[in-house]
């Protein structure tokens, strides 16, 4: 069995689509380092233009119209939440100026806070521009996730011992990179190259049939090597996400591994902090039970349907089901949270995001593993009772 | 030589590797067009919108003082919240369906700008802001609509609007897919030599016809681009061929769109043209489809990592590899800022083009290939 094992790893990596995905992948990665990296603008920046804007303006106000009688409610109203307001982004810009980091991250962080309590709820204020994009219904909503997860951060920041910067303010860092791309699109990235890997694992023996007819070994085993094969090789796709993070990590600092990741929990409404360890375990975890599943799906639809293209079109249907159905707030009338594909944004799940859009407290990570793991099983075990079928030979 | 085209024909319509990407280049083209279709591309009330946004974010860099013409606002903040109150006027004039209005408040936008490049403390708003190039590309352009009296586009994106969209953005990744496509183009030839001595045909005349070959694939990737934008016609319907596209060569200049893609296709026939011949040559001397794809990969790259590099070689083909941002001017906009003219590209890609046939004539007789 250890020798079929090596004979399908030699083969697998000496497979030319193969040694083409992982180059695509590197390719992918340069580009991400030299565009998409450098152009990246969080809506939470450190802006000090703005924030002394922001004081000088209502700085002027408070003067204008203190001491004054007979004042408008709202002005009332102003002259009694600008002057807390206006404290913290004194102190903020006094920090930048004075480069105390840990002295910006406090004040930031009771900055978002009290914004986002008088926004939230008010008809006063709105949340940064930004978040009011074109056809957004939903950007009120999406400014609160935004105040709560930048001031949880901050909050982070204060308590934990890592080494501030303005880097490490914007996440701009390494670590904290893979965290937002693991937030974005960098799961489906690694799941269609885990598919395009493994897709022809199968049948690529149909080419050759006389060859591999003379081994000593049974369907079943072959098809758990080819599968542990296809694992191991799509768990080395992370190998130039290695070199991304390198190649940034020398431009914006690397960050540490006991940074903050805010983890928003539907039920309490709120941000907790968990470090960003926690959260890359957790990520590689249910990253590798998804590529177990999908392999599972190739290996089972390799002996039944035989052909490549279904391999390609069920696993990629797989991955884009959500795009189909997806709707914000969906979560609260329809149960989502059984279909495994809900369970695709890996990244979104564990921070608690997908929570957040479709309004369900249900989509947890435990949840997803769950349902993934048994997916996987009941598919293992039914191409064990298949491939113990004459009718289903590996190699006709 | 029409023998061996026939067989070298033959080869590939079965080869799995054309089909499937046939097949990968069909899909993906639909792909777009579905996801343009969807999401309203380029529906201007939508592009306003979010060029708004960015304005308001300048915006909330001043102190909120008054900005009338003789208030105490720095003439910055003036022009800006003057360049922000024109948006609302646009997005009324597209909602009522008013091209004059529209046209008048866009030209009115780009001579805000065009003043704010000037102002003190311009640094400040620069990130939000366009920059020069693209400002003066949509100043020629709304100044064009409006001599011209062309009859506005409220809708989004319809044919050929997207075949120009697609040209653009197929065209920026062209080369690296043709170089991955035809990074294996010698390589079988040198593991079965046997193979290629028993064709009765002299070895120079060999790399010619799988050179045209794989022209001639490349040339069904290009019309699989236009037939699979087709479907677009039946949502979107025609569109105008005559609307102009603001480019750069050299300097600012208006094309009809049909112009845009003649010169796109052209401009793609030529870069895999070259793909292939240097595929052919780092093939022969690599003798490795993975060097020879990293060795092209790396030519490519080396410009973007080093923009200097652009401004002192201005005659490296691999500056024009990326045609839909030298058309756009995004060199102006570089540290080194060079303004790369894309007529002259062409030149230096066929120049390349040549110089390459040369080398490779000189490989195949003068021996160096005796082995095959």
């Amino acid at each position: 069995m250890w020798a079929y094992f090596k004979w399908e790893f030699k083969q697998f990596f000496t497979n030319k689509k193969n040694i083409a995905v992982y180059v695509i992948l590197l390719f992918l990665g340069l580009y991400f380092v030299l565009k998409v990296a450098p152009s990246y603008e969080p809506i939470e920046k450190v802006d000090v233009a703005e924030m002394e804007a922001r004081f000088t303006t209502r700085d002027d106000f408070i003067k204008s119209v203190e001491g004054k009688d007979n004042i408008h409610p709202s002005v009332a109203f102003a002259l009694a939440v600008f002057p807390q307001w206006n404290e913290y982004d004194r102190a903020r810009i006094d920090a930048i100026n004075e480069k105390d980091y840990l002295k910006y991250a406090e004040a930031t962080a009771g900055w978002y806070l009290y914004s986002d309590q008088l926004t939230v709820n008010g008809d006063s204020f709105f949340y940064n521009p930004l978040y009011y994009t074109y056809g957004n219904n939903y950007a009120h909503a999406d400014g609160h996730y935004g105040y709560g997860y930048t001031a949880s951060r901050f909050t982070g920041y204060v308590e934990g011992s890592s080494e501030l910067s303005m880097d490490l303010f914007e996440e701009r860092t390494a670590l904290q990179t893979l965290q937002r791309m693991l937030n974005d699109y960098l799961p489906i990235v690694l799941f269609i190259s885990c598919i395009l890997l493994s897709v022809d694992i199968v049948l690529k023996d149909r080419r050759n049939p006389s060859l591999l007819k003379g081994f000593p070994i049974s369907d079943w085993k072959k098809l758990l090597m080819k599968g542990l094969v296809a694992f191991v090789g799509s768990i080395l796709s992370f190998v130039p996400l290695y070199v991304v993070l390198i190649a940034i990590g020398l431009q914006n600092g690397f960050g540490d591994f006991s940074l903050p990741v805010p983890f928003y929990s539907y039920i309490e409404q709120n941000f907790t902090n968990m470090t960003m360890s926690t959260f890359l375990l957790k990520n590689i975890l249910f990253i590798g039970v998804w590529f177990l599943f999908l392999i599972a799906i190739i290996l089972f639809l390799s002996i039944i349907v035989k052909a490549e293209f279904a391999n390609l079109f069920v696993s990629f249907i797989i991955i884009a089901a959500e795009w189909f159905y997806f709707e914000r707030v969906m979560g609260a009338y329809s149960d989502i949270e059984r279909y495994p594909t809900s369970y695709v944004q890996v990244g979104q799940v564990i921070s608690g995001y997908r929570n957040f859009v479709y309004q369900s407290p249900d989509l947890t990570y435990q949840h997803g593993l769950t349902i993934i793991g048994c997916c996987t099983l009941f598919l293992v075990i039914l191409t064990l009772i298949v491939s113990k079928f004459k009718r289903f030979k590996l190699i006709a | 030589m029409r023998s061996m085209l026939k067989t070298l024909f033959i080869i590939e319509r079965t080869d799995k590797k054309n089909i499937f990407a046939c097949l990968i280049v069909a899909l993906s083209i639909i792909g777009m067009v579905v996801y343009a279709n969807a999401t309203e591309l380029g529906n201007p009330i939508k592009e306003k919108s979010i060029e708004s946004l960015p304005a308001k974010v300048a915006m909330n860099k001043f102190q909120i003082v008054d900005a009338s013409e003789y208030g105490d606002g720095s003439d910055i903040y003036k022009n800006i919240v003057k360049q922000y109150y024109t948006y609302p006027k646009q997005g009324m004039a597209l909602k009522t369906e008013q091209p004059e209005l529209f046209i008048e408040t866009a030209i009115e936008l780009t001579e805000l700008r065009k003043q704010a490049f000037e102002m003190d403390d311009y640094d400040l708003v620069a990130v939000n802001l366009p920059s020069k190039i693209e400002n003066e590309m949509d100043s020629y352009y709304y100044q064009y609509l409006k001599e011209n009296d062309l009859v506005l586009s409220f809708g989004s994106l319809s044919f050929y609007p997207f075949l120009a969209f697609l040209f653009s953005i197929v065209g920026s990744v062209w080369f690296v897919l043709i170089c991955i496509y035809a990074s294996n183009i010698m390589i079988d030839d040198f593991r079965h030599t046997s193979l290629i001595k028993g064709y009765p045909i002299a070895f120079t005349k060999y790399v010619l016809a799988k050179c045209m070959t794989s022209m001639g694939i490349v040339f069904i990737f290009i019309i699989e681009l236009i037939v699979c934008s087709l479907p677009l016609i039946y949502f979107k319907g025609l569109g105008q061929a005559s609307y102009p596209v603001a480019v750069f060569n050299g300097e600012v200049t208006i094309y009809p769109i049909y112009k845009y893609i003649a010169v796109s296709i052209v401009y793609m026939i030529c870069l895999a043209v070259f793909a292939i011949l240097l595929s052919v040559i780092l093939n022969v001397l690599l003798r490795n489809v993975y060097l020879t794809l990293f060795v092209q990969i790396i030519l490519v790259v080396i410009p973007i990592l080093f923009p200097s590099l652009i401004k002192l070689l201005p005659f490296n083909p691999f500056n024009y590899v990326n045609f839909p941002s030298v058309l756009n001017g995004d060199t102006l906009n570089l540290e080194t800022p060079v303004a790369l003219n894309s007529n002259a590209g062409l030149v230096y890609l066929c120049i390349s083009i040549v110089l390459l046939m040369a080398v490779i004539k000189w490989f195949l007789s003068t021996g160096k290939l005796q082995k095959i």
